[in-house]
Order: structure tokens, then sequence, then C-alpha cells
């Protein structure tokens, strides 16, 4: 068996760049989702999508777009609903997101697109086309740029928003300006793992990272590398055991997240019990 | 420009129709720390808000400097400093990071910091003694440090208006000294710092006027005009503990002292005809003597 073989082929090679390219936007806007509480939001999101993509197709719109727009509104939905009935949040994301996804599934099975359900739901970057290498490509540019511009806002709104307001910054503009790059790059990994599995390409490498460091600079240049890594190495590793591309990538996320929960040198379980039993001998 | 801070029958009603605050009035002159005491729900908080822009009354008016709020916001004025609970403490950033946050408004698009922004950091973290631990994650400091912190990130905003909310709750007794002497020094220097805090012995401590509010300014004014038991009574209403000292308790044969405990807020204490007691008597000299006067000494 030969290790290049993957690379001789044009659709495996397309497979890893784009995946990569799509791990590093997830994961460096994952150190946020984590921070702000907002995975649920993250899983929600990925789901509500779903509609957007059926209704980008009938329209003869890009299926982004159609995504996009339907992620955002579905975001504004679970807003104006919390405002107004004064359940709790995870009562409104759970009815939200719900119905957003099975509308998506009704749409999706009255009116083929040139996206199948299963590719929707479960990810199928290997069959991906040119068109939608662009589309994936133009909002990961645009994420990365936006985020690279403003990450200092971003993380002084999650860390302390009435300082924020205080310094005149528009925390509305932010919070949606953070809604807006959860929905776009659920948009772009839905072809890569899924909208079952975009939820952890948005949460584990800014969990995993935050329990390797204590700066927030470092926790987003690991992430990144973790996403990106683990997104590479997952779509090459998908062809020799010819397994699910998007299976791949989250197992190999996890098992990262595993190793650095037991072996993370501040906040690992190791380190903590090391920690315990040195100040139980300080005080014998 | 000179440092003041007016409001004129200031009414502040929320969305769901609850009055917060109705008609609240009062000025402070640059160089004061003024108190602002009321019970809990009192309009504390609201009255902070509205000084910082958060909501908009819906009658009167705030001039900051003689500017409005928003002007004043715009000229970064006004630094608030948290209680400690409105923030998430497992943050993955350092001290120095939040108080950096302090420089932002005075940073360009991109908020990189530049040699001035760092030197103003350092020099804030040593104002309040915390240069040391600037490399500490914020989740690893004291109730004490985590409130100075706070407060060198105000002073980084190089905020002229600072208004504390409550700065003592969590906070050992050294501690409590030291971020008052540095409140005096702040004075000194002519900024004005605006105390919300319903801990009334530590007011005459450190406080020189007194705004006194219950849903509305009840009054303003220098510390010994304001601060009386009548005007508190007013303010806390039923709210207030209190324990007469007869005069039998103070016998001779206990030398005419007698000892107070209280476990964490100072205890207020009035003297005869309700003068007020002074636990530190530097800079009161002359209420001294004039003490001594009186009894002939």
């Amino acid at each position: 068996m030969n290790l290049l073989t993957p690379l001789e082929y044009d659709y495996m090679l397309k497979a890893i760049l784009v995946s990569g390219l799509i791990g590093a936007v997830c994961a460096f806007l994952s150190c946020f989702i984590t921070l702000k509480g907002w995975s649920l939001m993250g899983d929600a999101l990925s789901h509500a999508v779903v509609p957007g993509v059926s209704l980008a197709w009938l329209a003869g719109l890009p299926f982004s777009l159609g995504a996009f727009i339907a992620g955002v509104i579905a975001a504004i939905t679970m807003g104006w609903l919390k405002r107004k009935s004064g359940l709790r949040e995870d009562a409104v994301i759970g009815i939200v997101f719900t119905s957003w996804f099975a509308l998506g599934l009704l749409l999706l099975s009255l009116f083929p697109s040139h996206l199948n359900l299963k590719t929707i739901i479960l990810g199928n970057i290997l069959a991906i086309s040119d068109p939608d290498i662009l589309q994936v490509v133009v909002i990961a540019g645009i994420s990365i740029l936006v985020l690279a511009l403003k990450w200092r806002d971003l993380l002084l709104y999650c860390f302390d928003e009435a300082h924020a307001r205080s310094l005149g910054m528009n925390t509305s503009f932010l919070h949606f300006l953070l809604l807006a790059l959860l929905s776009a790059t659920a948009v772009a990994a839905l072809q890569t793992v899924g909208a079952c599995l975009v939820v952890a390409m948005l949460v584990t490498p800014g969990a995993t990272a935050y329990l390797l460091t204590d700066r927030f600079g470092r926790m987003l240049g690991m992430a990144t590398a973790i996403g990106a890594g683990c997104s590479v190495l997952g779509a090459y590793l998908s062809y020799f055991i010819n397994g699910s591309t998007g299976g791949c990538i989250v197992v190999l996320q996890t098992l990262v997240f595993l190793l650095a929960l037991v072996f993370a040198p501040k906040h690992g379980l190791l380190a903590s019990r090391r920690i315990r039993r040195l100040a139980a001998s300080n005080l014998a | 420009m000179i440092l003041s801070l007016e409001a004129s029958s200031v009414t502040v009603a929320y969305p769901n129709g609850h009055t917060a605050l109705r008609d609240a009035t009062f000025k402070l002159g640059a160089g004061t720390i003024a108190a602002l005491v009321g019970i809990n729900g009192s309009g504390k908080s609201t009255l902070f808000k509205a000084l910082m822009g958060f909501v908009k009354p819906v009658k009167g008016q705030i001039h900051i400097a003689g500017l409005s709020v928003e002007q004043a916001r715009k000229q970064k004025l006004v630094a608030y400093v948290p209680q400690s609970e409105e923030v998430d403490w497992t943050f993955p950033v350092s001290v120095w990071d939040v108080v950096m946050m302090g420089r932002y408004g005075h940073m360009n698009f991109l908020r990189i910091p530049s040699a001035e922004d760092k030197r103003v950091v350092s020099e804030s973290l040593e104002r309040v003694g915390m240069k040391e631990y600037q490399e500490r994650q914020i989740g690893e400091l004291s109730g004490g440090q985590k409130k100075r912190v706070f407060l060198a990130r105000a002073l980084a905003q190089s905020g002229q208006i600072i208004l504390l909310d409550e700065p003592f709750t969590g906070v050992d007794v050294t501690t409590e000294e030291a971020i008052i002497a540095l409140l005096r020094t702040l004075r000194d220097e002519g900024r004005i710092i605006l105390v919300s805090t319903h801990n009334l012995g530590s007011v005459p401590e450190f406080c020189d006027q007194v705004v006194l509010v219950n849903r509305t300014v009840l009054a303003s004014g220098p510390l010994e005009e304001v601060f009386t038991e009548q005007n508190l009574r007013q303010a806390f209403g039923g709210a207030l503990r209190q324990f007469h000292f007869e005069h039998s308790t103070i016998q001779d044969h206990d030398g005419k002292t007698v000892k107070l405990l209280t476990d964490d807020e100072r205890p207020l204490v009035f003297g005869k005809d309700g003068h007020l007691e002074y636990k530190d008597r530097s800079g009161r000299e002359d209420l001294v003597n004039k003490r001594k006067e009186e009894v002939g000494e």
C-alpha cells in the first residue's frame, strides 16, 4: 500500500484541502462559541440551515446563500421567541431548530435538490462539485478575514459585554456578527461532515485548546491547528479505511480532546490529581 | 474642561413599565469621592446605567463635564468598575489582557496596542499594586485582587469619572484600605469617584460627598450634612438595623470605651446629637480639637 495513493486522485486531494480549510475556520470560531456558551446554538444553526438549501435550489440561487439566510432567520426567531414567550433558552432552541430541520427534511423529500438528503445530513466531501468548492472557499475566506480583523472586539464582547458597551462598541452588532459567522461556517461545513456533526467542528477544537492554555491568543492558534490537522488527516485516512470522511474527522478530533482531557499540563485530569496530592502532602 | 457630573430630574422607566428612578437630581464637582447609598432595588444600578448611557432617561438630563452622556463616552470620560460576579473568571485571559481591554477605546480599528498603550497598562497595574501578577490567569486571583484589576482597567481607560459598583464586597480589610488609599489619590488628581454601596460604615471613612437614593435622590451633598440618622432612616426604612448604646452602657469604670464587633461590614456610629464618629482621624484634627474644646480640655 502506497501512502501517497490518495493524493494521486483529484477528488481526494480536493477533499483533503477543502476539509482542512473548513476545519481551520470552524476551529477558530469554536474558541468564541465555547467561551460564550453557544455550543447548543451551533448545533441548532447547523440543523436550521437545511431548508435554505432546498429553497435556494428551487429559486436557482447558490445553496450556501439560501442556507446562510435560513440560519440567520432561525437565530433571529430564537431571540424573538425567547423575549416574547419567556421560555428558557434551551426550550426555545429545541423548538426552533427541530421545526426548521423538519421543514428542511420535508422540502428536500418533496423537491429533490442537487444535494441529496444523505449528503446534507451526513456530509459527502468526496463528491463535492467545483462550484460548491468555490462557495465554500468564499465563505471561509470572508469568515477568516472578519475574524482576523475583529477577534479582539469579539473577545471583549464575550468576556465583558457591559465594558464593551461602555467603550461605545456596538454590542448588538457584535452579537449579530458572531451569529452570522456561526451560520456561515455551519453552511461551509455542511458538505464535509453533514448537519449532524457540524457542531463537533464548532466546539471540540475550542474545548480542547481551552484545556491546554490560559491565553486566548494561544487558544486560537492551537484550536485552529487541531481543527485543520484533524480534518486533513481524517480526510486522508478515510481513503484507507474506506469509511465516512465526516466520521473520521470528528473521531480524530474527539481523540485529541480526550488526550488533552487526561494529559493537559495544567487543567488535565492527571495534573489536577497531582495538584491534589501535592496539597495533601503539604498538609501532612 | 471643568469636570462635573450633573443629573437633573432624571426619570428612568424600563420597557416593562417599571419606573426605577424618578426625578433624580444631584451635582458633583471635580475632585470628590461620592457614595451612592441605598438599599437593593433603590435605583443605584439604574443610575449607573443611565450615567453610562445604557438606558436613556424618559425625562430629565445628565451632563458630564457639560457634555451629553454620548459625547462623554466618545471622550472616554466615564469608566466603570463592575462587581466581580458580572464577569466569567474562567476566561483564558491574563491580568495584563484585561487591563489592556481598558485601552480599546483609544486604539484603532484593529485594536493593536501601541507602545503608549503598553506604558499606560503597565503604569495602571503598578498603581493598584498588581504588576507582579500581570501574567496570571484572572481566575487565579483573590476577590480583592480581582477588584484591583478592574480598577486598573478603569485607570488604563483614563476615565475621569470612575463608577465603582460595591467595591468592598468579598474584599479583605487590607485590600479595602489599599483601594481607599488609591481612590484618595485619584480624587486628589481631580477625578470624580462615585461609589455605589450599601455598606454604611465605610462611607464616612473615605467619602466626602453622599448621594442618598430610594427610587429618587432623597438628599445629596457633603457627608456631614447628608449622612444623618434621619436621612438614612428615610433611605433605608425598616431595612436598617440599629443598636443604641444607652448611656448606662458606657460607664466610667469602662474607661468610657465600648468595643463593637461586626463580621464583614463596617459599623456606622453616630455620637451624641448625631455627629459622625470616625475611625480614621488623620486629616480630621480640627474636628478632634473642636470636641476637645467642647469638653473644656
